[in-house]
């Protein structure tokens, strides 16, 4: 028998669901239920079924509420390994193709989508290219389409571009002034961000690259399913996708269709034909 | 029913070929006979000698002989040499004399030689040397006397007869040596025969006991032989399965190979395999040749024989099963195992499964003997699949888990950095503070304002509702609008429908004689789905026309005796034809006369009528008028079906019925209620129900007796719209005759050796048609209705080629031939296409390898079944390659070449050209710089000049490709590879994926067909689409799919340059945009925004707009209207559906 708060928290996922149209039906439960215990204390209630009252009848509140649904962290060049394969495995192949697409899924606040238009830019290949950076939650999308991060996190952010094997300095691509940096104009041209949810929407667009990185933890097994069939979709045979490193295709059904190029930063490839 | 155990050996057997050494039965058996060949040997030696002996003892005596003869004779010459002496005194005559005095001595040696083995003889011998002396003496005396001249006395001397004494002393001296000699001769003759006896009987002897031990050894050899062959079955059983046991598999698929192995191999005709589970009880994990009813799940140990047998750890054997006790059946009969085995696999003495397996015959030791031997081997596979199946779970686990790990160190981070934010809140909060008074003040102010806002929108509000008004009144001509439509499209599909339903008939009626029964039977099927859909266009034409209002009533005095009568004339008949009984009566006290419209009335009545005789099965149906002060009641009831309460509002709504199967069971469209009730309405009445189900039914049709003019609009009438479903009108008219009915396919008796051809087809009727033309084209046959099941056949029965509808009930056919040339196991499966829709270039597109238009001749399924036959038995694979380096040329050829790939390659465009006209090709390689045009003109002069082939066609270059390059390259090629380190590798994956793909090249009479039909598109015809997208991909499905149907289509890749797009082209006449098909996500400008942009000019505020999205939730989609959109399709697109939605929009 399902626990009271169980109850609780899917009557409340069921009314997001159908008053505001977000899908958290069916992400993972245990980190749902901190995040949804943090939201509680926020908003100073004591059952779950007074937040879906307030969620329901508040609609300002929805934005604040969803930022606790949402986990939103990233760096930019996180796992700087995972770019220095991109850089030397997979753009080499990519440049064979007369434009690129790549597919930032999860782009959060853009950190992720920012590194794959400096890292595209590096190796020439920024001007025929195009990034989608979709995310589900449209504070994180206006913050990434600002392109302007807290000016204590560039350092940070410097290390990691250094250690992606970058030929120059992440300064070259920002200005820094009031505690802030805004990347350059330039970068934001290839960037469509857009909101995208990986529960409900459908395949927008034929890409070559898919990165959609700490994402997948969030969501229980079937959900994860419906994610990679969507990214298996969306890539042109011979394309490339990127997750998260403690991610893994391996239990996927999808699994066949993809092979490993760096299992060690879960980089994979759909199979063509020769595959 | 006996049991017996056998002892389970389960030590590893001794392994025979280990020791080389004939088995000891054999080796004696070999000395033996060994020593018999050295005795015979022996024997045979002994024998030899002895006749040896016998042999030299006779040539001895005979030497003997002469040697006697030599003695006599050389003393006869020397006595006759004397006595020719004596008488003649001759010297000559002492010639013979001399010599046989100087012979003498020798032959004398001679014999004493010879005897002198023999004392006798020797004595003998002696005897006559000396007697032979005196004799000599003798002759000497008188020879010497004669010479002496006293011949008187010599011959005196000779007379004394001492030498003739002496002589015949001598001959009896030598007669008694002969006498010996041949004693001793004749004594060694039978000798000799003796031996030679015995040698023959040593030699049969010995054959004898030869052949008596070469017997045995055969019969031992054979034996063993025989052994050997059982050993070296049961090794390679044992290798066999070894291999089997081979590679990571998990527990399934391990058993059941293990399973199917083991009965193949022993003949087995049914068996099972159970795995022990963690919790100790045995899982069946396979089955051979089970069925239904012999399956037992779960065993705990101890649980019957297989339980018993797994808890002791050893083999059971069943003989004598009693008869039925187990019955292993085919689809033809079945037969009755005799024995069973029952096999625990264990490892260690722990018992990992069991397998149980029947015979129809008596199980052999050797059987048995692998069975007991592999045991352990299966144990142990057993348990390490079983132990990677537990592996797999807990990895899986663990990747939870770490997954987990992942999230809580991300939420983590939030709150760390929530928690820096805090401690800037709280600073900040003192200086709030502060502020807050001041706002405080403010309120005041705001309150005052509030009150003066209320009051505006109380104004708002009234202008809101005048708006609604105005809304309404736009609804109501929205409907009158379509009902307009549809009255008009009726009529349009009458009119085609009419001839074909006579010339249907005519060859029905088959008057010249020369159509088979299973032709007459084709057109009569033609003419019955005809004059369905006759009957279904005139109901919708009816239900059309009341909606639309275009029926006038004519109102007439009624006598309603006599429409009673006409009615009693009509229908007794038809009830006495369904076995029914019908009356009609007029209660007492009835008006005589009413006042309406007869035709309508009599169009009610009938319809009530027909329906009660329709769903009354036995009984029968009356038709009773009464009357009131105002209304006239005719009451309809039957004995029939009856309908439950809950259907009962639904009979009367258009295109739903009390059950689906309804109107197959029994006929019509479903519409007649309907329209019955509509017309009711219109003459100022209403028709009721009163029913329970099994009870019968009464209709009630309602009329005023006075005609009182028209009612109030009849808005209510329409079917229920249902929102997100008007555009799929054209599937779901079509959809409720096509209901899945599955018809008999051959996939119960699929044979492995024969080809196999899908059918995804949902009319039933042609499906019947396209499977009997699959079997008389030798396919094998599996038809399928949805495109769900399409897909799922497709997957498991791998079939060698697939014939495709389009419209398909759940999703167009398209779809699924995107999924199935997506999907790397079913690609290389042909695909054509039958489709009364003609999306043929998209089709082609998408890797379909012909295109047949509905109607079909019967030729050209003819013919598309060549194709798929012929490319299913096409080997050989043609690439034409056109490039001007030769370097590249033999790269590319070092690249691609193999046996089954021809490569032709070309340096000019115009060589290229020529190729082209004169063969056709698998795929082409194209570099975009030739030396006398570029790639792009080839391509161009390719599309425009039907003579060539189009084989699909892959661009590589070394040249930098510009945006507007490659969308006008990717109207020809999907494949655009750009030479680089890695652009082989790529060329290579692409090459290999076309060469699953067919030729899109058809022959010149289905491009003059397709060409016809596209011509019938009137409505998209020189109409300017302009496509706002950035993704290539859906901007080559778009103008593939509209090109050919006459639209012209203009492409902008973002918001902005759709914009800028517009106001270069006049707002109307030519060369104005006619519809915008826009993008959502675009770089640049999104489609919202462009959408918005555009709907501010005023010149622009009546161009349709679709909007594409890939987001599916309302609100999403309710953003684009509110946006400034027409209407909005999701994505991916559904072709079908976009061409409804264009037609729509673009209707004037």
């Amino acid at each position: 028998m399902p626990d009271q708060s169980d109850i609780e928290m899917r009557l409340l996922l069921d009314a997001i669901y159908h008053r505001y149209h977000f899908d958290f039906r069916a992400y993972a439960t245990p980190s749902l239920k901190r995040r949804l215990r943090a939201a509680m204390q926020r908003f100073r209630c004591d059952t779950l079924s007074q937040l879906q009252d307030r969620a329901l009848h508040e609609p300002a509140l929805f934005p604040a509420l969803l930022d606790y649904l949402t986990v939103h962290v990233s760096e930019m060049f996180r796992d700087p390994s995972y770019f220095r394969a991109l850089r030397e495995t997979v753009l080499p192949v990519l440049r064979t193709y007369p434009s690129l697409k790549v597919w930032v899924a999860g782009c959060s606040a853009g950190e992720e989508a920012y590194s794959m238009a400096i890292l595209l830019h590096e190796e020439g290949l920024l001007a025929r290219s195009l990034i989608y950076a979709t995310d589900i939650n449209p504070r994180a999308l206006q913050r990434a389409e600002a392109g302007v991060f807290d000016v204590a996190s560039i350092a940070g952010f410097t290390d990691n571009h250094r250690r992606s094997g970058a030929p120059v300095s992440l300064s070259d691509y920002y200005m820094a002034a009031y505690d802030s940096a805004v990347f350059n104009k330039a970068l934001k041209k290839h960037i469509v961000f857009s909101d995208h949810s990986l529960a409900t929407d459908s395949v927008f667009a034929e890409v070559q690259l898919v990165s959609c990185r700490n994402v997948l933890i969030y969501f229980d097994r079937g959900l994860q399913e419906r994610a990679i069939g969507l990214f298996r979709d969306s890539l042109c045979h011979g394309g490339f996708l990127g997750i998260g490193s403690k991610e893994s295709l391996r239990f996927s059904r999808h699994a066949d269709a993809f092979a490993t190029v760096s299992a060690e930063d879960r980089i994979y490839r759909l199979q063509g034909a020769t595959a | 029913m006996t049991i017996t155990d056998s002892k389970p050996d389960l030590r590893p057997p001794a392994r025979p070929e280990k020791s080389r050494r004939l088995p000891p039965s054999l080796s004696l058996l070999f000395l033996g006979e060994l020593l018999a060949v050295i005795a015979a040997a022996a024997m045979a030696y002994g024998t030899l000698r002895q006749t040896n002996d016998a042999s030299a003892a006779g040539s001895h005596a005979l030497e003997v002989q002469r040697a006697v003869l030599n003695v006599s004779a050389d003393l006869t010459d020397a006595e006759t040499g004397q006595r020719g002496y004596l008488l003649t005194g001759e010297q000559t005559y002492l010639d013979p004399y001399n010599r046989a005095r100087s012979q003498l001595a020798g032959s004398l040696a001679t014999l004493r030689d010879l005897v002198k083995g023999n004392a006798q003889s020797l004595a003998r011998a002696d005897r006559i040397a000396s007697l032979s002396e005196e004799k000599i003496d003798e002759l000497k005396v008188t020879i010497e006397l004669r010479r002496a001249g006293k011949s008187e006395q010599a011959l005196a001397l000779v007379e004394t007869d001492r030498g003739k004494n002496l002589m015949d002393q001598i001959r009896a001296e030598q007669d008694l040596i002969q006498g010996n000699q041949d004693d001793q001769f004749r004594q060694s003759q039978a000798s000799w025969q003796q031996a030679a006896k015995q040698s023959f009987v040593v030699a049969l002897g010995s054959s004898l006991v030869l052949f008596v031990l070469i017997l045995i050894g055969a019969t031992v050899m054979s034996r063993d032989y025989r052994a050997r062959e059982l050993q070296i079955w049961v090794r390679v059983g044992q290798a066999r399965l070894g291999q089997k046991l081979q590679g990571e598999q998990r527990l399934e698929t391990l058993s059941e190979r293990v399973l199917e192995f083991l009965a193949g191999y022993l003949d087995a005709k049914i068996g099972t395999l159970y795995v022990q589970e963690r919790d100790g009880r045995f899982r069946r994990h396979a089955g051979f040749a089970l069925s239904g009813d012999q399956r037992s799940d779960v065993v705990r140990p101890g649980d019957g024989l297989l339980g018993q047998a797994a808890r002791e750890n050893r083999v059971l054997r069943i003989d004598t099963l009693p008869q039925g006790y187990l019955t292993a059946a085919s689809s033809l009969g079945s037969a009755s195992p005799v024995e069973l085995l029952i096999l625990p696999a264990s490892v260690d003495g722990v018992v990992q499964g069991v397998i149980e397996l029947g015979f129809l015959e008596r199980v052999s030791q050797h059987q048995e003997e692998l069975l007991t031997r592999v045991s352990e081997q299966l144990g142990v596979a057993l348990r390490s699949a079983k132990d990677r199946d537990r592996l797999e779970e807990l990895l899986e686990e663990t990747q939870r888990q770490s997954e987990e790990l992942q999230t809580q160190q991300e939420e983590l981070r939030v709150a760390n950095e929530e928690l820096t934010e805090h401690g800037d809140a709280l600073r900040t909060s003192q200086a709030q503070m502060e502020s807050q008074q001041v706002e405080l003040e403010q309120t005041n102010a705001q309150l005052e304002e509030q009150t003066q806002m209320l009051e505006r929108q109380r104004d708002d509000l009234v202008a809101a509702q005048l708006a609604l008004t105005q809304k309404a009144a736009e609804l109501a001509s929205a409907s009158e609008y379509k009902s307009q439509f549809l009255a008009n499209m009726s009529h349009e599909l009458r009119t085609p429908l009419n001839s074909t339903l006579i010339l249907a008939r005519l060859l029905a009626d088959n008057k010249p004689g020369n159509l088979t029964a299973e032709q007459m039977k084709y057109a009569q099927t033609i003419a019955s789905a005809g004059t369905d859909l006759l009957a279904l266009i005139n109901d919708i034409l009816d239900l059309a026309k009341i909606e639309a209002g275009k029926i006038d009533v004519v109102v007439e005095h009624i006598h309603l005796g006599r429409t009673l009568d006409v009615l009693i004339k009509t229908f007794t008949p038809v009830a006495q034809q369904a076995g029914l009984t019908f009356t009609a009566t007029l209660a007492p006290g009835t008006v005589d006369h009413i006042d309406t419209d007869s035709r309508r009335l009599g169009q009610i009545l009938r319809n009530l009528l027909s329906n009660a005789i329709k769903f009354t099965p036995s009984g029968g149906v009356t038709l009773r008028i009464l009357s009131s002060d105002e209304m006239v009641t005719f009451e309809v009831s039957d004995t029939g079906v009856g309908i439950a309460a809950e259907q009962q509002q639904v009979v009367f709504q258009a295109f739903r019925q009390a059950d689906g199967s309804t109107h197959r069971r029994f006929g019509g469209t479903g519409l007649g209620l309907s329209i019955s009730r509509d017309l009711a309405r219109l003459l100022g009445g209403g028709i009721g129900v009163r029913s329970a189900q099994g009870e019968g039914s009464v209709f009630t049709l309602t009329l005023p007796k006075a005609y009182r003019g028209k009612p109030e609009p009849v808005a209510a009438l329409a079917p229920p719209p249902v929102e997100r479903r008007r555009y799929e009108t054209t599937s779901t008219m079509t959809a409720p005759a096509l209901i899945q009915v599955g018809i008999e396919d051959d996939r119960t008796q699929l044979q492995a050796d024969k080809r196999l051809i899908l059918i995804i087809e949902d009319d039933t009727r042609f499906a019947e048609i396209l499977r009997d033309m699959a079997h008389e084209n030798q396919f094998q046959c599996v038809v399928t209705h949805t495109a769900k099941d399409g897909l799922d056949a497709a997957a498991k029965y791998k079939p060698g080629a697939i014939l495709l509808d389009i419209n398909l009930p759940d999703q167009s056919g398209l779809v699924v031939l995107d999924e199935i040339k997506r999907q790397p196991a079913l690609r290389h499966i042909p695909v054509h296409i039958v489709s009364v829709a003609d999306h043929s270039h998209e089709a082609l597109a998408r890797g379909a390898i012909g295109y047949a238009l509905k109607p079909v001749k019967r030729e050209e399924i003819m013919e598309a079944f060549q194709r798929l036959d012929a490319k299913l038995s096409q080997v050989m694979r043609r690439i034409l390659v056109i490039e001007d380096d030769p370097e590249q040329r033999l790269m590319i050829r070092q690249l691609l070449g193999g046996a089954d790939i021809e490569i032709v390659e070309v340096d000019t465009a115009e060589d290229a050209a020529q190729r082209l006209a004169n063969s056709t090709f698998d795929c082409m390689i194209l570099d975009l710089s030739l030396p006398d045009a570029t790639g792009l003109e080839l391509l161009e002069r390719m599309s425009q000049n039907g003579d060539l082939s189009f084989p699909p066609t892959i661009i590589y270059t070394g040249q930098a490709v510009t945006p507007e390059q490659e969308q006008s390259l990717r109207r020809f090629s999907h494949s655009i590879i750009l030479k680089g380190a890695r652009s082989p590798e790529r060329l290579l994956d692409e090459v290999m994926l076309f060469l699953h793909r067919v030729e899109s090249n058809l022959p010149p009479e289905s491009q003059r067909m397709l060409k016809a039909a596209r011509s019938r598109e009137a409505a998209l015809e020189d109409r300017r689409i302009l496509i706002v997208e950035d993704d290539v991909r859906n901007i080559f499905a778009l103008s593939s799919v509209l090109e050919p149907l006459g639209a012209k289509i203009e492409i902008a890749r973002n918001g902005k340059e759709a914009l800028n797009l517009l106001d270069a082209r006049p707002a109307r006449g030519s060369g104005a945009i006619d519809l915008v098909l826009m993008d959502i996500m675009m770089p640049e400008m999104d489609g919202f925004t462009a959408m918005h942009e555009i709907r501010k000019r005023s010149e622009w505020s009546k161009l349709p707009i679709i909007a594409l999205t890939a987001k599916a939730m309302q609100d999403d989609q309710e953003k684009c209207l509110a946006a400034g959109a027409n209407d909005y399709i999701a994505k991916p697109l559904d072709v079908e559906k976009l061409l409804s939605l264009i037609r729509v929009w673009l209707r004037k």
